[in-house]
C-alpha cells in the first residue's frame, strides 16, 4: 500500500458510508467548553456570551437573515472544498476563486445592464462559476497531469487573485460623459472599456452598484407578486409578514445553495462520475487498477470544485453586496476549509456546518457589544472546533472501544475461570 | 524601464535587500529542515511565523526590550509546534489538514492577543503600536570589506542567526547521531523504530526545533523589519519557505538557496514598486508568488520527499 493512499484510508474510513453528527457535534461542543473556560479565566461570563452569540445569529428576523446572507458563500466554498477533497484534491483556493467569481458577476452586471433579470442573473452566475473554473485549472492540470501538490498551488493562486482583484477595482471603468471624482474628464483607455471595474466618480476602490436587475429575488418580491397576494392578501399572517423588513434581504441564494448541496449529493453518490471520484479519493493505485482514468477523474471533480468556489464569490454579489470593496468577504474562501471538514465532508454536512459558521459570525458583533469579548474569540471557537474534528475523525474509537471490550472480556473470561478453577479444587476436596 | 531595471541591479542596497529579505524565509526553511527530514510536512510554518510576529510584538512592548520579544516568539513558536506534535505524532491526524487547521486559528488567535495586550481601559487602540526593534549591528572587521561587507555583514543580528544556522543544521544532519536517527525517522520508521530509536520522541524534537526557529522569522517580521504588528503580517511566507524546502529537495544548501531565490523576487518587487509608477503595484505584490509557482512546477518530478513524509507512525500491535 502506498503512503498517500495509507493516510487518505484512515482519515475517510468513516466518511465514505454516510454522514456521521456525532463527531463534528462533539467537537464544537467541545470547542464551545474549552472556549467558555478561557472565557471564564479572561474574567468574563461565558454563559452571557454564548446567549448574546445565539441572540445575535437567531433572535430576530433580522439577525435570523444577517445568519443567511453569512452563509451563503461558505456552503458554497464548503462544497467546493468537499467535492475536491473527496476527490483527493484538496482545494485550498477557495479564496482565490471567490474573488475571481465576484469579478465576473461585477463585470457581467456592468457591461449588460439592460438585459432582463431572468437572464442576466444565470449569466452572471455561469460567468462566476466560469471564472472560478478558470482559477482552478492551473492547479488541476499539474495535479492531475504532472502529480504537483495542488495544496501548494491553489494557496499561490490566491494570493496572486487577490492581487489582481485590487487592481481591477482601482482601474476606473468607462462610463459615458461621466467626470471624475476630481471635477476632471478621466482619459479613457483600452482598460477602461474592458477591464476596470472601478466606479469613477468615488475617490475608494469601489465598484458602482450594480442595477436592480441583477438582485437576486428576495422573500419580499416573492410575497409582493400578484399571484401570492391574491392566495394570501387577506390572511392575518401574510399582512404581518410582509411588513417585517429583513424578508428584503432574504434572497434566493441559500436556496440555491441548498439545491447545490442536494445536486452535489447526487452527483457523488448517486451517479457513476461520483463514485469514480471517490475511488480516486480514497485509493488513486487501486482505482487506476479498476480501470478507472485516475487523471481525468482528477481534473473533472477539480474544475466543478472550482466552478463552486466561483460561484461562491458571484452569490455574494448578486444576493448580498451588489458591489465589491477591499476585503468585501472576510476569509470566507478559506474558511470553506473548516466548514467542509466539521461537515464530515459530506455536501449536506457542509450546510449543516455553514450555518454553524455563518451564526457564529453573525451573533459574534452582539457578543462584542453586550459582553466585551471581542469578535475575535470565534476565531478561537473555529480553530478549535476543527482541530477536534480532526482528531475526532482519525483517532478510531471504534477500535479503541472493541479494544476495550476484549481487554473486559479476557479479564471476565480469567475471573471465571479462576472462579472454576476454584470451583473445581473445591469439589475435590 | 531598462535604465531603471540596470540602477537597481547596480545598487548595493538591492544585494542587501536580498539577504533581508530572504531571512525570514531561510530561518523558517532551515529550521523546519529537520522535522521534514523526520517525515512531518511543515505546512504549519505559517501559524508558527504568524504566532513568532506577535510574540515577538508583545514581549517587545511589555518589557521594552527587543531580545525580550525574541524570547516570547520563540515561545509561541514553540507552542504551535508541540500543538502540531499532539495532532501529527501523537494523534496521527492528516497533516496538512490539521496545518490548514492551526494556520486559520492562529489569524484569529494572533489579533486577539495583540488586541488584549495593548487594551486602553477595555478599549482596543486603533493607532499601530511601535515596541523597540532590534539594532542594525555592523560586524567589525568583516563589515568593512567593499560590496561584502554591507551585503552580508551590516544587518538585524537575526540575519547572522540565519548564516551560521545553515552550515549547523547542516552538520547536525549528516554528521552526528541525532541527525541520522532524524534522517532514519523520516525514510523507515518502523526500522528505526526497530534499532531502538523512538520514533515519536525525534519528531517531537524536530517540531521543538521548527517551532523555534519559525517564531524567530515572525519575530524578524515583526521587531526587525517593522516595529509593529499587522493582520496576517507573515502574508503566506510560511508557504513561501515550505515551497522553499521542496524547491531545494531537502538539502541544506539548496534550500537556502531556495530561499535566496523568494528573497530576490520580494526585493526586486519592492524595488520596482518604489521607482515605477507606470506598472501597477498589486502585479509587483504578485511577483513572489508568482515565482514561487513557477519554481514549484519547474523542480517537481526531480524532487525526493522523504520516505515517510507525511505519514502517521504507529507501532504495529502483535
Amino acid at each position: 500500500m502506498n503512503k498517500e493512499s495509507k493516510i487518505k484510508e484512515i482519515w475517510t474510513a468513516y466518511l465514505d458510508k454516510s454522514f456521521s453528527i456525532t463527531v463534528p457535534l462533539a467537537a464544537i461542543l467541545l470547542a464551545f467548553l474549552v472556549s467558555g473556560i478561557i472565557m471564564l479565566i479572561w474574567g468574563a461570563n461565558p454563559l452571557e456570551a454564548y446567549e448574546a452569540l445565539f441572540a445575535g445569529a437567531f433572535g430576530s428576523p433580522n439577525a435570523f437573515a444577517t445568519t443567511l446572507e453569512r452563509t451563503t458563500p461558505l456552503i458554497f466554498t464548503g462544497l467546493a472544498v468537499t467535492l475536491g477533497y473527496r476527490c483527493g484534491f484538496f482545494n485550498v483556493g477557495a479564496e482565490g476563486q471567490l474573488y475571481m467569481g465576484a469579478i465576473a458577476a461585477i463585470w457581467v452586471g456592468i457591461m449588460l445592464p439592460n438585459l432582463t433579470g431572468w437572464i442576466l442573473i444565470p449569466l452572471a452566475a455561469l460567468a462566476s462559476a466560469f471564472m472560478g473554473v478558470l482559477w482552478i485549472s492551473i492547479p488541476a492540470f499539474l495535479k492531475a497531469k504532472r502529480g504537483i501538490n495542488e495544496v501548494l498551488t491553489t494557496l499561490l493562486m490566491n494570493y496572486i487573485a487577490i492581487q489582481y482583484f485590487e487592481w481591477e477595482i482601482r482601474v476606473d471603468h468607462f462610463k459615458e460623459g461621466v467626470l471624475d471624482y476630481y471635477g476632471n474628464v478621466p482619459e479613457w483607455g483600452f482598460l477602461n472599456y474592458f477591464i476596470g471595474l472601478k466606479d469613477p466618480t468615488q475617490p475608494y476602490p469601489k465598484t458602482p452598484l450594480l442595477t436592480d436587475n441583477t438582485f437576486m429575488p428576495s422573500l419580499k418580491r416573492l410575497m409582493e407578486l400578484p399571484f401570492v397576494e391574491n392566495l394570501f392578501g387577506n390572511m392575518v399572517w401574510y399582512q404581518e409578514f410582509v411588513k417585517v423588513p429583513a424578508i428584503g434581504r432574504m434572497t434566493l441564494t441559500p436556496v440555491l445553495g441548498l439545491i447545490t448541496a442536494g445536486l452535489l449529493f447526487f452527483l457523488l453518490f448517486r451517479t457513476v462520475t461520483g463514485y469514480k471520484a471517490r475511488a480516486v479519493g480514497i485509493n488513486p493505485a487501486a482505482a487506476k487498477f479498476m480501470g478507472i482514468n485516475v487523471p481525468n477523474t482528477l481534473l473533472t471533480t477539480a474544475l466543478i470544485s472550482g466552478a463552486l468556489g466561483g460561484l461562491a464569490g458571484g452569490m455574494e454579489v448578486l444576493g448580498t453586496q451588489h458591489r465589491v470593496i477591499p476585503n468585501f468577504l472576510v476569509s470566507a474562501g478559506f474558511d470553506g476549509i473548516p466548514v467542509a471538514l466539521i461537515g464530515g465532508l459530506h455536501p449536506f454536512g457542509a450546510l449543516l456546518s455553514a450555518v454553524f459558521f455563518g451564526a457564529l459570525r453573525a451573533g459574534s458583533n452582539r457578543m462584542q457589544v453586550v459582553t466585551t469579548i471581542p469578535v475575535a474569540v470565534v476565531y478561537i471557537i473555529q480553530a478549535l472546533a476543527i482541530l477536534f474534528a480532526i482528531a475526532g475523525t482519525t483517532i478510531d474509537f471504534q477500535a479503541i472501544l472493541k479494544k476495550n471490550r476484549l481487554k473486559r472480556a479476557a479479564a471476565k473470561k480469567a475471573a471465571l475461570e479462576a472462579a472454576h478453577a476454584g470451583e473445581g479444587e473445591a469439589s475435590r476436596v | 524601464m531598462f535604465e531603471g531595471f540596470s540602477s537597481i541591479i547596480l545598487n548595493i542596497d538591492f544585494y542587501a535587500a536580498i539577504v533581508r529579505m530572504s531571512t525570514p524565509l531561510l530561518l523558517g526553511a532551515i529550521g523546519s529542515l529537520m522535522a521534514e527530514r523526520a517525515g512531518i510536512v511543515t505546512f504549519s510554518m505559517e501559524s508558527m511565523m504568524l504566532m513568532g510576529t506577535v510574540g515577538g510584538i508583545i514581549g517587545s512592548g511589555l518589557m521594552n526590550n527587543a531580545w525580550a520579544g525574541v524570547g516570547l516568539a520563540i515561545i509561541f513558536g514553540v507552542l504551535i509546534g508541540l500543538i502540531y506534535g499532539i495532532w501529527a505524532v501523537s494523534i496521527g491526524s492528516h497533516q496538512i489538514v490539521t496545518s490548514v487547521g492551526l494556520n486559520l486559528g492562529s489569524l484569529g488567535i494572533t489579533s486577539i492577543l495583540y488586541a488584549l495586550t495593548f487594551m486602553k481601559g477595555g478599549e482596543v487602540v486603533e493607532e499601530i503600536i511601535k515596541v523597540p526593534t532590534l539594532p542594525i549591528t555592523k560586524i567589525p572587521l568583516l563589515g568593512d570589506i567593499p560590496f561584502i561587507g554591507p551585503v552580508f555583514f551590516n544587518h538585524y543580528p537575526l540575519v547572522y542567526v540565519g548564516y551560521l544556522l545553515v552550515p549547523m543544521v547542516w552538520y547536525i544532519l549528516y554528521k552526528t547521531t541525532w541527525g541520522l536517527k532524524v534522517r532514519a525517522v523520516g525514510e523507515h520508521p518502523h526500522a528505526a523504530d526497530t534499532v531502538g530509536i523512538s520514533v515519536i520522541k525525534v519528531r517531537y524534537q524536530t517540531l521543538i526545533l521548527s517551532g523555534a526557529f519559525s517564531g524567530l522569522a515572525g519575530a524578524f517580521l515583526s521587531i526587525c523589519m517593522l516595529g509593529s504588528f499587522q493582520e496576517n503580517m507573515t502574508a503566506g511566507r510560511g508557504f513561501i519557505a515550505y515551497t522553499a524546502i521542496v524547491f531545494g529537495k531537502w538539502q541544506p544548501i539548496g534550500v537556502a538557496l531556495g530561499t535566496l531565490l523568494f528573497g530576490a523576487a520580494d526585493a526586486l518587487q519592492l524595488r520596482i514598486q518604489a521607482m515605477n509608477e507606470n506598472i501597477p503595484y498589486q502585479f509587483l505584490i504578485m511577483l513572489p508568488y508568482v515565482v514561487t509557482m513557477i519554481a514549484l512546477i519547474s523542480v517537481v518530478g526531480r524532487a525526493s520527499w522523504p520516505a515517510a513524509s507525511g505519514l502517521p507512525f504507529k507501532r504495529e500491535e502483535g
